[in-house]
């Protein structure tokens, strides 16, 4: 384990009735088995790690690193086979944590056969809710996630980003202090992840906590506060974003309408301090902003080639 | 139809007075102390003994103090609504329109000439209403749990504060509402091919020369002969099971309606006790035949038969006293199997003072011979001769008794329990087919029990071969009863297979020249035979829950009965209810 993770780990030793701290693991592991109850294999090795009310948190790392293996610990879907995790300090298998909980599975698995409009009324019914607020919730939720032109529709008949904005509607459906979304952005297209990564921040502005768990390191890089990387089953880094990838010893200037006289003046200043230029040109913007940027012009000049393009 | 005497107790008698209930809770705490063992065993094998003493615990606790308590109504009817829907738009009602074509072409299979129809027709639609339930609960409810874990919708269910306990109800109320809504098209389907297939009318062909009597044209393949009386009224002769009233109506005869087959006759049992020879207190005798049934008393002795009948009603009865008789004859003449036996009854108070006159006749054997006495009688009051009124004087307190003697030296009767009883005002053959449909309902609730319960730990496959399991073991656990008591020949699986390649007849000894060889093989058949037994006494016998007969020969399905039915799938759904409870608590969703 990280010296970031036992530092987590010995802070950790408030009591799980802390109302600060959404989620909390102690030395918590999984190990798989087969029939025979023999091992097959270890995919979480004493995980101990917090999500603090109002942030958002990051899983990462890659396949078979066991960030699904922690969010289904969490969840109560599987049982630790070692340590304990708690959710608003209660045992992850109690199912009443689940009143204040939201879900959006990697893949959103709902009932095909039914449409938008009855997969909301459904679990919103799980929640026990009135009719007259499930369909209140409803509205709001289908406008929100843009399927109001689809709400009659089975969700088989869906396309994967579609089915993925309904996922994220039952998720929100009871309106969740603390929401657990698992790769939010697969199958969406770059506005719809775009979307997404805006109403998550919107969602943390609101007060929710939320715990995400994705392969697109540039989302979790846009939204999240603190991170935990994991690798084969183990901790290796926990922390705050901006303090994680701040590069310590290089100093970043954006300037605007420099001639080279001035930038020649500067790699001087830099020689004299003794410094070294590292790189000095004109920035790329990333190619998701180059998207949004076309599909926005094509939507306000529609037939023309987009004015990006050179 | 052959009733036994447990089939007539009311459901009080059953609960209270013949142990039902002590045998119900004796049963459920057999389970739960073997079911708290078995799930020590796992949770010691996995988290050491005190560890797993706990987890058990407090699986238990929780069921009482939250998963039973916090169970929520919407979110049971939400899982049952999604049940339902889910069977529907997975085209379920497929079946129904296959019952439909099946029965529009039933008529062609049945026998248009059977001696009565009614008991042809009537269980053949009940069956195969029963069967094709049963299959229909069969792949309804073993599948969609499984379906659910595989397909990971689960997920989003159990992260919901959704309780074991509501997913198992829902699951069971939402295929059983399924099952209703089919069965519902099934008993409308069945009654209307029921009543379109045996109700009929005659037109009169010949009237007798005196007026007193004719016969009718042929229609439905026969023909009836029929006797009037004075005022110019009277009934046909019973053929294929049903008579006709003929009637006058508008100065023509006319023959009505059938009477005798579509009906629900209200018998009322009375329990039955034999004097021997010398006249005293006995039992009946045994003729020589291997089945125990019937008990016999010899004609021109002492030996009698008496029923006694309690808590009889005069609002039961209207002017008459109305009682059958469904008695056999064993007959010691040579050569003779046609000579009809006598029979003679009379009626008596408890305490024997009053006793009505004597009447005689002869025993109409594979019939139900159907006699009434007038409420004003004659008989003998005190030992003198008196005038009668039957409720004040011999049923006082609506207790009394019938005895029975052969009169025939030589000869013998025989009789069990349900071969005399009153014939009380009949009820409604509707209510009483709806009543067969409840029945039919209770097996197919049941089935979905059980196919739930299995679906929560098993794969949809294999679940449903668990299942059916439970339906044959259900419908023929009587093969594993006369296995076990040796009634069969030919002992056990392994001994089977012994003596199919050595082509030994089943009813010879098993003899392979070796006596330790044959004590193994029956020491392993034994074990095999009684493991299967003790299974099947815990599960639910679906052959005695049958109860299409009743409706067949027009007797009243008795509520009692069916309130015992209720009850023991009540029970049924507890106990399924308890281990799928345990197996969803316990059970990883995902991995």
């Amino acid at each position: 384990m990280s010296t970031a993770a036992t530092a987590v780990s010995n802070s950790v030793q408030a009591s799980p009735s802390n109302p600060d701290i959404i989620v909390e693991t102690r030395s918590l592991g999984k190990i798989y088995r087969d029939f025979w109850g023999r091992k097959k294999v270890q995919a979480l090795k004493s995980l101990d790690i917090e999500v603090r009310r109002g942030e958002i948190f990051g899983l990462l790392g890659p396949n078979g690193s066991g960030k699904s293996t922690t969010i289904k610990l969490m969840l109560g879907l599987l049982f630790p086979t070692s340590g304990r995790a708690f959710v608003f300090g209660k045992e992850a298998t109690d199912v009443a944590k689940n009143e204040r909980i939201g879900y959006l599975p990697e893949e959103s698995y709902l009932y095909k056969f039914l449409n938008a409009e009855e997969t909301l009324d459904f679990y919103g019914r799980l929640f026990d809710m009135p009719a007259s607020v499930r369909r209140e919730r409803a509205e709001h939720l289908i406008n929100m996630v843009g399927l109001q032109k689809h709400r009659r529709r089975q969700l088989k008949e869906y396309s994967k980003g579609m089915t993925r904005r309904i996922g994220l509607a039952q998720a929100l459906i009871n309106e969740p202090e603390f929401l657990v979304l698992d790769e939010p952005t697969t199958g969406l297209d770059p506005i719809g992840t775009r979307e997404m990564k805006d109403l998550i921040v919107r969602l943390r502005e609101q007060g929710k906590t939320i715990l995400l768990c994705s392969h697109q390191l540039a989302d979790v890089q846009d939204v999240c506060d603190r991170v935990a990387i994991l690798h084969q089953g183990d901790l290796k880094e926990l922390g705050r974003v901006d303090s994680l990838l701040k590069v310590q010893d290089v100093t970043q200037i954006h300037a605007k309408g420099l001639d080279e006289n001035t930038k020649n003046q500067i790699r001087e200043l830099i020689a004299k301090a003794n410094g070294e230029v590292v790189k000095m040109d004109n920035p790329t913007t990333t190619m998701e902003e180059l998207f949004l940027d076309i599909v926005r012009d094509s939507e306000n000049r529609p037939g023309r080639r987009s004015s990006n393009a050179n | 139809m052959r009733l036994t005497t447990d089939q007539f107790w009311s459901y009080k008698e059953w609960l209270f007075d013949n142990w039902g209930l002590l045998w119900g809770l004796g049963i459920a705490l057999i389970l739960a102390i073997v079911g708290f063992l078995i799930g020590f065993l796992v949770a010691m094998l996995k988290h050491g003994p005190s560890e797993g003493f706990l987890q058990v615990s407090k699986i238990i606790g929780e069921l009482f103090t939250i998963d039973i308590p916090k169970m929520s109504f919407r979110r049971v009817f939400a899982i049952a609504k999604l049940s339902f829907k889910e069977a529907i738009r997975n085209k379920v009602l497929i079946v129904v329109l296959v019952f439909v074509i099946g029965i529009m072409f039933a008529g062609w299979f049945l026998d248009r000439n059977a001696s009565n129809p009614a008991q042809l027709y009537i269980p053949t639609v009940l069956t195969a209403t029963s069967y094709l339930m049963f299959l229909m609960a069969l792949f309804l409810s073993t599948f969609s749990i499984p379906r659910d874990i595989a397909n990971r919708v689960m997920y989003t269910i159990v992260t919901k504060p959704v309780r074991p306990t509501e997913i198992f109800l829902g699951r069971v109320l939402g295929f059983a509402g399924v099952g209703t809504l089919c069965l519902l098209v099934f008993g409308v389907m069945s009654y209307m091919f029921v009543v379109r297939g045996l109700k009929h009318s005659h037109e009169v062909a010949a009237v007798q020369a005196d007026g007193m009597g004719g016969e009718t044209k042929k229609e439905h393949n026969h023909t009836h002969t029929f006797t009037l009386d004075e005022t110019g009224e009277g009934t046909t002769e019973t053929v294929k099971g049903h008579r006709h009233i003929v009637r006058k109506v508008d100065g023509k005869l006319a023959v009505l309606d059938q009477v005798d087959d579509l009906t629900a006759r209200n018998p009322i049992y009375g329990m039955l006790r034999f004097t021997g020879r010398d006249g005293e207190e006995g039992i009946g005798l045994n003729v020589g035949y291997m089945s125990e049934y019937h008990k016999y008393i010899e004609g021109d002795s002492l030996m009698s038969a008496i029923w006694r009948f309690e808590g009889i009603r005069p609002s039961s009865f209207s002017e008459t006293l109305n009682f059958d008789f469904t008695l056999s004859a064993f007959r010691t003449y040579k050569g003779d199997i046609v000579t009809p036996v006598g029979v003679e009854v009379k009626f008596r108070s408890i305490d024997g003072k009053v006793e009505s006159d004597r009447i005689q006749f002869k025993v109409k054997e594979f019939l139900i011979d159907q006699k009434s006495i007038p409420l004003k009688l004659k008989g003998v009051k005190d030992l003198q001769p008196a005038d009668l009124d039957f409720f004040q004087d011999i049923a006082k307190d609506g207790s009394f008794e019938i005895v029975v003697r052969c009169l025939d030296r030589g000869q013998y009767l025989g009789m069990a329990a349900a071969d005399c009883y009153l014939r009380a005002k009949e009820s409604s053959f509707e209510w009483n087919f709806t009543k067969g449909i409840i029945s039919i309902w209770l097996r197919m609730f049941i089935v979905i029990c059980f196919g739930v319960m299995f679906s929560t730990f098993l794969s949809g496959p294999v679940a449903v071969i668990a299942t059916i399991s439970v339906i044959v073991l259900g419908m023929f656990g009587w093969f594993v009863d006369d296995l076990v008591s040796g009634k069969l020949a030919g002992g056990g699986p392994i001994e089977a297979l012994v003596r199919l390649p050595l082509q030994s007849g089943s009813g010879t000894e098993l003899d392979l020249g070796n006596e330790v060889i044959e004590n193994v093989i029956r020491g392993v058949d034994k074990g095999i035979l009684y493991s299967v037994a003790a299974l099947k006494y815990s599960l639910p016998d679906l052959y005695s829950l049958e109860t299409s007969e009743f409706i067949a020969h027009g007797v009243n399905l008795f509520e009692g009965l069916l309130a015992r039915h209720l009850t023991i799938a009540f029970g049924y759904f507890l106990m399924t209810s308890m281990i799928a409870y345990f197996f969803l608590k316990t059970r990883e969703m995902a991995g």
